[in-house]
């Protein structure tokens, strides 16, 4: 069953937008290419103010109770405006996985935080190729993690991580306070989203899950984050979709409109289809949280949104020829940030698998 | 339990019932002539147990409901596979522009009652050998004929015109003006002398679609459903009629776990077909395509419930389902290796996979073909430009030929 957005949730989408589209411009983007660590200050500075942070949280903890419905049409909004720092993302997953995993010293300990934004948290599951790793590169061992978990969206500014490890047999997901970590920046195609190389040498980390049960945490971790992202992603798809259009109606060629050459406007009307199929999807998905098709659901999501923003950036680069390739246009702000949330969360290739695994009958 | 459910429970329970008599079982190895009668004694128990005319209104025989009542029955209905399919385009399209222009009240009332319940059938002659999406470059003639008119011409792509009884058809009465402008909407009798009906034989083996040839046909100006010059309003109207169907995310091919299923039955390299990455990752995409329109049409659903305008996204419906159908169905043939060259023409394309690729293309152009569509979405939907039309304004009978 899918859903109709209620009014409360149609004034948080238009209002969200509202705020983003004033705040957030492309000028103030671009900078953050050439540098590396920093992230769109003002962004956070909005979704800490607007209580986006809290947005998904438990009241008891400083939330506002709300849930993945609300929290995606942020994202979507976020999405469109290429909104920078990954926090709503992470936060958000770390958070989750406090509250579902964690004792109640630990929710006491970070959810506050994590909910007014104050505290930076961050998700680190993936391991190279592995989205979802069989065997964890990082181990822990009597409570203290070791090893390396490469590229963390967000870890440069994070003061707290959920780890995939592997424990003493058996995979474990840690709660680890990042104070004393070393982090190595990466230097990425799309520098404000913090990217860092966690370095854990004899860390204290203190365990949530283990077991098959840890595994099982970590992937509805994944599928919460890649719901959101998947929103974020459907934006950004959606924006670039309306950028298209707008230039194929006032740039001229052979005396008309270039929109009026079926190239050019059967391919925004492809854009279109995929959009949409990507909105609907994550409408979907947003409204299945707690039910057994979740992760199904956040599957389908996920590769319809990824699908939609890879295509909608190639193709409304190629729609605007020369000048679609210029720096300051900043249509490769899209190209980036597609490509970025593409692996963030697991890439199609992982999702595939997961779903496959799911329809086939053949879930673990 | 709300209303719409108790609707649907009712609308399943008497499908279910009336499943072994109508049903895909019950239609297996009948000829067209004898699945043609049967679907005549289907659609008279619909009518009788109040599932026909759904949303027309009561004193023309229909139930007086809504939209979503008639989505719903289609969708229970759709499970069982009946001989429905020879009252689709009627029901559809014909006799509700019928209901809505025709003149003679009397003989609207009798002939929507006739066609309810399966005894009559109308058919729609539109398209023509010169275009099917150009509608209105279309060629046949109407030439005044004393009080009445005399029709010339031909029409194609007329489904199920050899079983129909009435048809409606728009024809040029003007050819001096804009190729827009000079048409005028009829209906005609099919049995009147000077009509001729000549199946066509499609790819997939099946004969629904006719030529229709008109010849001196004479009708009196009491058959005429528009202003004179005014048809192609009408004719548009009637392909708005249709905007509230139930769809299948499927194409109307196979679903999408049948092809898991020989997935896991058939071997590639003496591995299951399954695990391998190629045929995974069709699975997926295709999944993930289908559940995004399962889940535009369960919203435009609850829209309807709501009583607000579905969105426009559900125009990508044919669209995007049936190109997955087709290439789902050449990879479900590919799995089958020398395997998959078995065809059965009287299969059907709702559970066979040759059946459904070779009949795939049909609907990929009936009905509005992909480019249609695309053009449709553009225009409408996001405001591009029409495409250079070098007959726009132009008087028909000065349009290069």
């Amino acid at each position: 069953m899918s859903i109709l957005h209620d009014e409360g949730q149609q004034a948080i989408a238009t209002e969200s937008r509202r705020i983003l589209e004033a705040r957030v411009h492309k000028d103030d983007l671009l900078p953050l290419l050439q540098t590396s660590g920093r992230y769109h200050e003002a962004f956070w500075a909005t979704a800490k103010e607007q209580g986006w942070t809290a947005l998904a949280l438990p009241e008891a903890h400083g939330g506002l109770a709300l849930g993945l419905v609300e929290l995606g049409l942020i994202a979507h909004q976020a999405g469109r405006t290429l909104s920078g720092a990954p926090f709503l993302t992470s936060n958000f997953g770390a958070a989750k996985a406090i509250e579902l995993y964690g004792s109640d010293d630990q929710k006491q300990r970070w959810l506050p935080g994590l909910a007014s934004g104050d505290v930076i948290g961050a998700v680190a599951i993936a391991s190279g190729p592995d989205a979802l790793p069989a065997h964890p590169k990082v181990t822990l061992t009597n409570d203290r993690l070791d090893g390396v978990k490469d590229g963390v969206s967000g870890a440069l500014h994070a003061d707290v991580a959920i780890v995939f490890a592997n424990g003493p047999g058996m995979p474990v997901l840690a709660l680890v306070d990042l104070a004393k970590v070393e982090k190595t920046a990466i230097d990425s195609f799309d520098n404000s989203r913090c990217l860092a190389d966690l370095h854990f040498a004899d860390t204290p980390a203190e365990t949530l899950v283990s077991g098959s049960a840890a595994r099982a945490a970590a992937l509805h971790i994944l599928a919460l984050q890649a719901v959101i992202t998947a929103h974020e992603q459907t934006g950004g798809a959606e924006a670039l979709m309306e950028i298209a259009r707008d230039y194929a109606v006032t740039r001229k060629a052979f005396g008309q409109p270039i929109g009026a050459f079926q190239s050019i406007k059967h391919r925004i009307a492809e854009l279109y289809g995929l959009v949409e199929l990507a909105r609907a999807n994550c409408i979907h998905a947003a409204s299945r949280e707690g039910q057994s098709d979740f992760v199904t659901a956040a599957a389908a999501a996920r590769l319809s949104a990824t699908e939609a923003y890879d295509t909608a950036a190639r193709d409304c680069v190629q729609i605007h020829g020369g000048i679609g390739v210029t720096w300051e246009i900043g249509l490769h702000l899209h190209m980036r940030r597609a490509r970025t949330l593409a692996l963030e969360q697991g890439s199609s290739l992982f999702w595939e698998d997961i779903l496959v695994d799911r329809l086939a009958g053949e879930a673990a | 339990m709300s209303d719409l459910e108790a609707y649907r429970a009712k609308a399943a329970a008497w499908c279910e019932s009336v499943a072994p008599t109508f049903g895909k079982a019950a239609r297996k190895g009948l000829s067209v002539e004898e699945d043609l009668a049967l679907g005549r004694r289907y659609q008279k128990a619909k009518f009788d147990a109040g599932f026909a005319g759904i949303n027309w209104p009561t004193d023309l025989g229909g139930q007086g409901l809504g939209h979503i009542e008639k989505i719903t029955f289609e969708a229970e209905e759709m499970k069982h596979g009946f001989p429905n399919v020879y009252f689709g385009i009627s029901l559809g399209m014909p006799v509700p522009v019928l209901m809505q222009f025709g003149s003679d009240r009397d003989f609207v009332k009798e002939r929507v009652l006739k066609a309810l319940q399966g005894e009559e059938i109308w058919c729609q002659l539109f398209s023509e050998p010169s275009g099917g999406t150009d509608l209105a470059g279309l060629r046949t003639r109407a030439e005044t004929d004393g009080n009445g008119w005399k029709i010339n011409g031909q029409k194609v792509w007329t489904s199920w015109a050899q079983y129909s009884d009435y048809g409606v058809i728009v024809v040029r009465t003007d050819p001096t003006v804009a190729k827009h402008k000079g048409l005028t909407y009829f209906w005609v009798d099919m049995k009147a002398p000077g009509v001729t009906v000549r199946p066509i034989k499609l790819a997939g083996g099946d004969s629904h679609v006719n030529e229709v040839f008109f010849d001196d046909v004479k009708i009196s100006d009491d058959h005429r459903m528009s202003p004179v010059g005014g048809g192609f309003s009408v004719a548009l109207a009637t392909l708005m009629i249709e905007r509230y169907v139930a769809t299948d995310s499927a194409g109307f091919g196979p679903h999408l776990d049948l092809f898991v299923d020989l997935a896991k039955d058939l071997m590639i390299n003496g591995r299951p077909a399954i695990e391998d990455g190629r045929i995974r990752q069709q699975i997926a995409r295709n999944y993930a395509m289908r559940s995004g329109l399962d889940s535009i049409n369960v919203r435009a659903r609850l829209m309807m419930q709501a009583g607000m305008t579905p969105g426009p996204e559900g125009s990508l419906n044919k669209l995007v389902a049936v190109r997955s159908r087709q290439k789902l169905s050449e990879l479900a043939i590919d799995l089958q290796g020398v395997g998959g060259f078995h065809f059965d023409e009287h299969a059907s394309p709702k559970d066979d996979w040759a059946s459904s690729w070779i009949n795939a293309p049909t609907g990929r152009i009936a009905g509005g073909s992909d480019e249609t569509l695309l053009n449709t979405i553009a225009e409408r939907i996001l405001g591009l430009p029409q495409d250079h039309r070098p007959d726009k304004g132009v008087p028909f009978n000065q349009i290069p030929a």
